[in-house]
């Protein structure tokens, strides 16, 4: 019973976190955390995030291998196979915006491709990189 | 074992009947055993990848398909592996907790209460963890699965160190080496709390039965559990890892 009520309680919750973010917020989110440490930044790259996207960084992997070289597409997982939706915001409205979320899957993927975490800018590169494809 | 002048509990010390080897754990627990902590380990090292993702979820299916056996298992086999030894009461488990604390622990030749308390809780969360993520392998259920999947995995590596701790700790207490006989399947007792038979055909019957599902899933024999091509990719990368034979 207690059980119950604890797991749908979290369900609720895990849910109701995920409203009412947006991918310019996740990107400010980003520019404050580069900002901490190097107060002359000025903005992302969207040039820059798209050599990330398309690099290799010493593993078999870059991001496009599962995203595709064209982010506004379907992508597939090169391991699974199973279809990934597009990754850019403008091609599907759900992307950045579950904090949550993108956390986790920075952090896994930055580890599949690259063997190690993106540091902010990078990871604020590739959401400008993202958010300039048109579908 | 020092001073022990407490109010009996159902404490049976005191003079011992004559203890000698016999045998407690068949080999379908013991082999259940190492196995599902073997899948359980691999599923978990194997979380953060996506590059293990495929031995990940065959570690995951082979964890589970362990425990359907074991849950049958409860039912039929041999006297200390039946549910109806060691499930008991929370005022068993409080008895027996107080008996250590006492340090006048309470012998249990089968699992002692407190220790069946984490199996079922193993039992439970193995189950729970599977059904989870396979919910999230497959998009049921959202992202909220997939946080429920890691949550339910968590709480079950933190009974397993809680588990682990307790084998230890009685083991100190009880003056006996439980991690031996979870290997050799022996312990010290009266002759008539051992069990008479090993059951080492339903033991190989398991690993085979398990080794085939497992190479059915690299091989892409159940399409709604790991896809096909998928796992075609996956051989061809040669990956192993998905055999469990220790005993
Ligand atoms: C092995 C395949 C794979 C590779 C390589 C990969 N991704 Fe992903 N990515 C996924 C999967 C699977 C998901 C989660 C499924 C989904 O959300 O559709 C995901 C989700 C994401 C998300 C979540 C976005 C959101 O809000 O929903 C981000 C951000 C992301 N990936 C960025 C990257 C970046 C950056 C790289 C390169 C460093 C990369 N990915 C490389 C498979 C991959
Ligand atoms: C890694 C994950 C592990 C899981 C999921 C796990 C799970 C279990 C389960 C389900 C049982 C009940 C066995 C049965 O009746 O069929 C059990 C018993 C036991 N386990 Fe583990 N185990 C794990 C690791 C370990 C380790 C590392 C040790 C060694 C220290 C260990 C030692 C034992 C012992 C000694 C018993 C018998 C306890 C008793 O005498 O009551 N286990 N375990």
């Amino acid at each position: 019973m207690r059980i119950r009520i604890l797991v749908l309680s979290t369900l609720l919750a895990l849910s109701g976190a995920a409203s009412a973010l947006t991918p310019d917020d996740v990107k400010s989110a980003l520019a404050a955390e580069v900002k901490a440490t190097d107060p002359a930044f000025k903005d992302f790259s969207a040039q820059r995030g798209n050599v990330f996207f398309h690099a290799r960084h010493g593993g078999e992997w870059s991001c496009a291998t599962c995203h595709t070289e064209l982010p506004a597409a379907s992508g597939q997982h090169t391991v699974t196979k199973k279809p990934i939706r597009p990754l850019a915001p403008a091609a599907n409205a759900e992307r950045f915006t579950n904090q949550d979320k993108v956390d986790k899957w920075f952090k896994r993927n930055c580890n599949d491709v690259a063997k190690r975490a993106c540091t902010a800018r990078e990871k604020g590169d590739l959401l400008a990189y993202l958010m300039s494809v048109k579908p | 074992m020092e001073t022990t002048a407490m109010n009996s509990q159902s404490t049976p010390a005191g003079g011992k009947p004559t203890h000698i080897r016999i045998l407690v754990w068949d080999v379908p627990v013991r082999v259940f055993h190492w196995a599902l902590a073997g899948s359980f380990i691999t599923a978990f090292v194997t979380a953060e990848s996506e590059a293990f993702r495929n031995v990940h979820v065959v570690s995951g299916y082979l964890m589970l398909a362990l425990i359907v056996f074991r849950v049958v298992w409860g039912f039929v086999g041999t006297r200390h592996a039946r549910f109806s030894d060691f499930v008991r009461g929370p005022g068993a488990v409080v008895n027996y907790v107080r008996s250590l604390i006492n340090g006048n622990p309470e012998h249990h030749v089968g699992h002692n209460p407190a220790g069946a308390l984490a199996i079922i809780l193993l039992l439970l969360l193995g189950v729970g963890t599977v059904a989870s993520g396979w919910m999230s392998f497959n998009e049921i259920g959202g992202d909220a699965l997939g946080e429920l999947h890691e949550g339910i995995a968590t709480t079950m590596l933190a009974v397993v160190v809680v588990h682990v701790l307790g084998v230890i700790v009685s083991s100190f207490l009880h003056r006996e080496n439980l991690l031996r006989s979870m290997l050799t399947g022996y312990k010290d007792g009266p002759r008539e709390d051992g069990i008479g038979h090993r059951r080492g055909i339903i033991a190989i019957a398991l690993v085979a039965v398990l080794g085939w599902f497992g190479w059915g899933l690299t091989q892409g024999q159940f399409p709604g559990l790991l896809d096909a091509n998928a796992a075609a990719q996956q051989a061809h990368h040669g990956e192993s890892g998905e055999h469990d034979d220790e005993d």
